[in-house]
C-alpha cells in the first residue's frame, strides 16, 4: 500500500510535467527539452519566494505558474517560433536553452560575475520549508500515507481537470484542438495559430512550474534537477499516445507504479531500468502509444 | 576554384595541421588535443548516421562508453596488482568467495577474455556493433523512424549507464575504471601525454574519415541520402531501406566504440558518465556545428567547440559563462546555420567560384 502511494505520487509529478509537454508536443510538434528546466525554475521560484517574500508553498503555486509561463512565452517568441516543422531541430535548440537556464541559476543570473550573490541561487542544493500540516501522515486502510504525497496527488488531479476544462470547454481549447489537427485549415478559418502556439507553450511551461513547486517539497533543489524529469515525462507522453489527455494520465500512472514497485522489490536503479524497458517496448510495438486518438 | 577542389584543399590543410600540431604543443596540450580528436571521431560517427541517413541517435554515448570500458577492462587486468583478480572486485566480493576471476563476484567471468589486450581491442569495436545491430534490428524492422529512434536510443543509453553504475562489483560502479596500465603492444608503450598516443588517435581519425568518405561517396552514400530525403520513395524504388539503415547505424556505433577505446588510451579512465545523455547530445551538437552532412565539418566542429570550451574553462571570467555561450551556440547553429561551418564554407566557395566565372566571362566578352 505504501509502495502504491509512493508510485502514485511519482506518477502525479510525472503527469504534471508530462501534461505540459504533451500539450506542447501534441499541438505544435515541438520537443521541448527545456521543459525540465521549467520544473527547476518552478522549484527555485519556491525557494526564493519562501526565503525572501515569506510566501508559503500554496502561494508559490500561482506565482511559479506565472514565472515559468513567462519564461515559456519568451522561449517560444525568440526561438521555438522559428523552428516549427523541424522536429529534431527543436530538440537540439531547446537543449541549448536548457543549458543556458541551468547556468543562469548557477551564476545568479549573471550577478554572480559582479560579486552579487542572491541567497537561494547558485550551484548549492536548496531546501524548501514545508508547512506543518503537510508533514503529517494519515492512516488509510492501515497504511501510513504522508499528507504531502496526498496533496501532490490531489494537485495533479486538479491540474488534470483544469486542463481538461481548458482544452474541451473553452473557446481557446477548441482553437487549440483545431490547430493541432489541421494547422493551415484552422488558420484559414480565422484562428490566430501563432497566438494559440504562444499561449499553449506558456500554459505547458506553467504546468511544469507548478510541478516544480510540488517537487521542491520532497526533493532538494539544484540547477540540474530538471533533466531527468524531461526525459521521463517525454517517455510518458509518447507511451501514452500523443495528444491524448487520458492516455498521458494513464501512462504516467502505469510508469509511476512500475517504477515504484520494482524499486521497492529490487532497487531504484532497476526501477528506472524496467521503466525505460517498458517504454522501449511500447514504442516498438505500439508506436502511436497505448491510447490512440481516433481521427475522423 | 570549384567546391570539389576546395574541399580537397580543406582536407589536405586539416591533415597537415593535425599531423604537425604535436611539434608545437607541450605534453599537456598534446594530450588535450588528442582527446578532442577522439571527440572528432565521435562526431564523424554521428555525421554518418544522422547527416547521411537521417538517423538521429541520442544514444551514441552508449557505444562510446562501451568501447571505452572494453579497453579499460583489459588495461585494468594488465596492472600487476590486479592479478589474478582486480582490486575493485576484492573490495566488493563476498568474504568466502574464491579468489579467481571465474567466480569472485557475480558475473566476473565476463572479464576472463579481457586478460588479452587483443581481445579487449577487438571487443571495443565488435561489442558496440553487435549491440547496435540488435537495437537497430528491432527498431528498423518495426519501421520506427525519426524522433522515436532518438528516444529509444536515448533510453538504451540511460539503461546502460544505470546498469554500469548499479553493478559496482563488476564494473567499478559510479567511479568507473581508473588506475589503468598503459597500453603496451609488442613492448612499445603508448604514453597518453606523448606523441605516440597522439599519433595513434590522429592516424585513426584520418583513416576513419577517409574510409567513411570513400564509402559514402559511392553507391551506399547515395542510397542513404535517398532514404534520408524520402524513406517511402526509396522503398518503392526497390531498395532494402531497413538493411541500409541497420548497416550505417552499426558502422556509426563501431566508430563510436573505436573512439571510446582511444578515449581510454588518452585519458586513462572509463566512467559511466561517458554514457550520459548530455555527452550523447553534445556529440550531436558538435556534428551540427561543423555541418551534419559533412564528415570533415563534423570533425572540425568537435575540435572547435571543445577547444574553445577548454580555453574558456581556463579563464576565471569565462568559465562560469561558457555553458551559456555553448547554449547560445546550439540555438544559433540550429536557427541560422543548419549546415554548420561546412555549409558556410560551401556557400563562400560557390560565391567566389561564381565571381570568378563571371570575371572570366566578362574578360572573354571584352576580347571578342
Amino acid at each position: 500500500m505504501e509502495t502504491f502511494v509512493i508510485g502514485l505520487s511519482i506518477a502525479s509529478i510525472l503527469f504534471m510535467v508530462a501534461l505540459g509537454l504533451a500539450i506542447i508536443y501534441g499541438t505544435m510538434n515541438v520537443i521541448n527539452l527545456a521543459h525540465g528546466e521549467m520544473v527547476m525554475i518552478g522549484a527555485y521560484t519556491t525557494v526564493l519566494a519562501t526565503k525572501h517574500l515569506g510566501f508559503n508553498i500554496y502561494l508559490c503555486l500561482p506565482l511559479a505558474f506565472l514565472v515559468t509561463a513567462t519564461f515559456g512565452l519568451i522561449i517560444e517568441r525568440t526561438v521555438v517560433r522559428r523552428l516549427y516543422g523541424r522536429l529534431l531541430d527543436t530538440l537540439l535548440a531547446t537543449w541549448g536553452i536548457a543549458l543556458i537556464l541551468q547556468q543562469l541559476i548557477r551564476i545568479h543570473f549573471g550577478l554572480g560575475l559582479f560579486g552579487i550573490e542572491i541567497d537561494g541561487l547558485g550551484s548549492d542544493l536548496q531546501n524548501v520549508p514545508v508547512p506543518a500540516e503537510l508533514q503529517q501522515a494519515i492512516r488509510v486502510f492501515g497504511a501510513n500515507i504522508p499528507v504531502y504525497r496526498a496533496f501532490v496527488f490531489v494537485a495533479a488531479l486538479a491540474l488534470g481537470a483544469i486542463s481538461w476544462l481548458l482544452i474541451f470547454k473553452t473557446r481557446f481549447g477548441s482553437q487549440l484542438r483545431a490547430v493541432s489537427v489541421a494547422r493551415n485549415t484552422a488558420a484559414a478559418c480565422g484562428i490566430n495559430d501563432k497566438r494559440v502556439n504562444m499561449l499553449a507553450f506558456a500554459y505547458g511551461s506553467g504546468l511544469a512550474g507548478i510541478a516544480g513547486v510540488l517537487v521542491s517539497g520532497f526533493k532538494t533543489v539544484s540547477p540540474d534537477m530538471g533533466t531527468p524529469y524531461v526525459v521521463d515525462a517525454f517517455l510518458v507522453v509518447v507511451a501514452g499516445g500523443v495528444g491524448h489527455l487520458l492516455g498521458t494520465m494513464a501512462s504516467a500512472g502505469i510508469l509511476g507504479e512500475v517504477q515504484s514497485f520494482v524499486a521497492t522489490w529490487a532497487n531504484d536503479v532497476y526501477g528506472r531500468t524496467v521503466l525505460f524497458t517498458v517504454v522501449i517496448l511500447i514504442l516498438l510495438f505500439k508506436p502511436q502509444g497505448l491510447f490512440v486518438t481516433k481521427s475522423r | 576554384m570549384t567546391y570539389r577542389t576546395a574541399s580537397i584543399v580543406a582536407y589536405v590543410v586539416f591533415f597537415a595541421v593535425v599531423l604537425a600540431l604535436p611539434l608545437v604543443l607541450n605534453s599537456f596540450w598534446t594530450n588535450r588535443v588528442a582527446i578532442y580528436l577522439v571527440y572528432s571521431i565521435c562526431a564523424i560517427g554521428i555525421s554518418m548516421s544522422w547527416g547521411y541517413a537521417g538517423i538521429l541517435s541520442l544514444g551514441q554515448g552508449l557505444f562510446f562508453g562501451m568501447g571505452s570500458y572494453m579497453l579499460a577492462m583489459s588495461l585494468t587486468l594488465a596492472v600487476p596488482e590486479n592479478n589474478p583478480v582486480p582490486q575493485l572486485m576484492l573490495l566488493n566480493m563476498e568474504p568466502d568467495a574464491v579468489r579467481d576471476l571465474c567466480c569472485v563476484t557475480t558475473g566476473s567471468f565476463l572479464w576472463i577474455p579481457f586478460r588479452s589486450i587483443t581481445v579487449g581491442m577487438i571487443a571495443g569495436i565488435v561489442v558496440p556493433c553487435i549491440l547496435a545491430a540488435a537495437i537497430g534490428y528491432v527498431m528498423f524492422k518495426r519501421r520506427t523512424t525519426g524522433v522515436y529512434v532518438s528516444i529509444i536510443t536515448l533510453a538504451f543509453a540511460l539503461i546502460g549507464q544505470l546498469l554500469i553504475i548499479n553493478n559496482q562489483p563488476l564494473t567499478g560502479g559510479f567511479n568507473g575504471l581508473a588506475n589503468l596500465a598503459l597500453l603496451n603492444i609488442g613492448g612499445f608503450e603508448f604514453d597518453p601525454y606523448g606523441p605516440s598516443a597522439y599519433y595513434t588517435v590522429a592516424l585513426t581519425l584520418l583513416a576513419v574519415i577517409l574510409l567513411a568518405r570513400y564509402m559514402l561517396s559511392g553507391r551506399i552514400g547515395q542510397i542513404l541520402k535517398a532514404i534520408r530525403e524520402d524513406e517511402a520513395r526509396a522503398r518503392y524504388l526497390g531498395y532494402d531501406v531497413e538493411n541500409y539503415k541497420l548497416f550505417i547505424f552499426c558502422v556509426s556505433a563501431g566508430v563510436a566504440g573505436l573512439a571510446g577505446m582511444l578515449f581510454t588510451l588518452t585519458s586513462e579512465f572509463a566512467t559511466p558518465s561517458l554514457m550520459a545523455t548530455s555527452l550523447s547530445i553534445s556529440m550531436v551538437i558538435w556534428a551540427a556545428t561543423g555541418g551534419r552532412a559533412s564528415l570533415l565539418g563534423a570533425c572540425i566542429g568537435a575540435l572547435i567547440v571543445n577547444f574553445v570550451g577548454s580555453l574558456a574553462s581556463e579563464s576565471a571570467t569565462f568559465q562560469p559563462v561558457w555553458p551559456i555561450i555553448l547554449g547560445l551556440l546550439f540555438v544559433f547553429v540550429v536557427l541560422f546555420m543548419p549546415n554548420g561551418i561546412a555549409g558556410i564554407f560551401k556557400a563562400l566557395v560557390e560565391r567566389s567560384g561564381k565571381a570568378e566565372r563571371f570575371a572570366e566571362a566578362e574578360l572573354s566578352a571584352r576580347e571578342a
